[in-house]
């Protein structure tokens, strides 16, 4: 029983190995990242509050006046689930494309964070955790940013 | 209440009319200010902008810091511009408790007053150069500043020792500071070289005489910064010296009398608001003037407040 937990053990950990090295090239989820976020359930929550909060949000909301607010959450479900390694693709719009007609600078970027990091704090997502995530999204200010 | 202190609640009063209504930056992220005034840690610049102000803003920032060791104790107060994360203007300054120099009058007929104070003010200029330390998380590209402070001192009474010594009052360091937030660690790691003729920061003037150095050397300084929580930074900084005047006073039969050591301090800073943030250090400030002081390293408490629009 203890040899078939140990080839079985060993079995798991080469195939996640080689996982890993396949998956490596462009941008590897961090390890674990996608468990502390609450899997798609914490996830799907996550998204649910930060949109809530981004609508009433006094600088930034406005900008979300023609966005659906289901449809987002679950775009954004999806590209946070990806990115944390879970076993979602996400199937949204370019982020170029999608931001191109907005007037967005850089404060109503780093607004949006802090948002972000308030929703992530409202679900119990550890500080450390909250960082393993952001770094993933704040490249993205290349693409979101369209007022300089 | 004194002048100074008016002078201090008159600048924290008029910063939010400065500064525009909103501006938006991430809390923390525009650092602390330095004792010069400039936007970094508590002795060193960071490449960073100082103020709240973030891209096609500007906004304003107040300090007063105050650091107390054995033998001496320094107050510094100030503020700061910043623009468009791009240019930040910066004033400071520093009133230096030198009541211990008045011992040097064993060493010879300096005329030296009880409780003599020495005076400075700083004038700084920042412009970023490249590089957004804390977006760019996918690349190890730093944020990078180019910077100066010109710094005039007035020794008052001291200024027989400054002639003896053959340092001048007035000097400008330049500097290059790289700052990067390595964001998934929480880690912000900062790296300055600065090019100066300062005797401990210009508290005791600039240069010296031969055989003492009175050309400008390059001397690097380190900060590391851990982030606890959002509102929540611990870290430690390095800052190599100059130590122009030791040979200048080996010279004169004063041995190690004048020796100058690196600056280095333990920090906490911690913002309740997006607007005020107060840090709480240790600092070892090494040997200042060992002849006068026994010899001691010159530690203590450092805290500082800053409020940021």
């Amino acid at each position: 029983m203890k040899i078939f937990s140990l080839c079985f053990a060993l079995i798991l950990a080469g195939a996640n190995l080689a996982h890993a090295q396949t998956a490596a090239a462009p941008a590897a989820a961090p390890a674990g990242l996608y468990a502390a976020l609450g899997e798609k359930a914490g996830i799907d929550r996550l998204a649910d509050d930060f949109v809530e909060r981004l609508l009433r949000h006094p600088r930034i909301g406005p900008q979300f006046k023609d966005t659906k607010p289901a449809a987002f959450k679950e775009s954004l479900a999806e590209q946070f689930c990806a990115l944390s390694g879970g076993p979602c693709s996400y199937q949204g719009a370019d982020m170029r494309e999608v931001h191109a007609d907005l007037d967005i600078n850089k404060g109503d970027f780093n607004a949006l964070v802090e948002v972000l990091q308030r929703a992530m704090d409202a679900q119990g997502i550890p500080f450390f955790q909250q960082n393993r995530l952001l770094a993933l999204l704040a490249p993205m200010h290349r693409d979101v940013i369209t007022v300089h | 209440m004194n002048w100074k202190s008016l002078t201090l609640l008159a600048g924290l009063a008029c910063a939010p009319a400065l500064a525009q209504a909103e501006t938006g930056k991430l809390v923390l992220t525009g650092g602390v200010s330095s004792i010069t005034g400039t936007a970094g840690g508590g002795i060193t610049p960071w490449a960073v902008i100082g103020s709240n102000a973030t891209e096609g803003e500007w906004g304003a920032s107040a300090f007063t810091t105050r650091a107390v060791t054995h033998d001496y104790a320094l107050t510094s107060y100030g503020a700061a511009l910043g623009w468009n994360e791009r240019v930040e203007l910066s004033v400071a300054r520093q009133d230096f408790d030198a009541s211990a120099a008045v011992a040097l009058n064993g060493i010879a007929a300096f005329g030296v007053q009880p409780g003599q104070h020495i005076r400075m003010d700083v004038l700084g200029l920042k412009v970023r150069v490249a590089g957004d330390a804390i977006l760019d998380a996918d690349t190890w590209m730093p944020q990078i500043a180019v910077g100066l402070e010109h710094k005039r001192v007035r020794p008052g009474s001291l200024q027989s020792v400054f002639d003896f010594l053959g340092a001048d009052t007035q000097s400008t360091d330049f500097y290059v500071s790289a700052t990067k937030l390595v964001l998934d660690k929480g880690l912000l790691l900062n790296a300055t070289l600065r090019s100066t003729r300062a005797n401990q920061n210009g508290l005791l003037g600039f240069g010296s005489a031969a055989p003492g150095r009175g050309s400008r050397s390059l001397q690097p300084e380190f900060s590391v910064a851990w982030l606890l929580r959002h509102d929540l930074a611990i870290g430690a900084e390095w800052r190599f010296k100059p130590d122009n005047l030791q040979a200048t006073g080996r010279a004169a039969g004063l041995g190690a009398a004048l020796r100058e050591d690196a600056w280095r301090d333990l920090f906490i800073a911690w913002a309740p608001s997006k607007s005020l943030s107060l840090t709480l250090a240790w600092a070892d400030l090494g040997r200042i003037v060992p002849g006068i002081t026994g010899g001691r390293r010159q530690s203590g408490a450092y805290l500082s407040a800053q409020v940021a629009f």
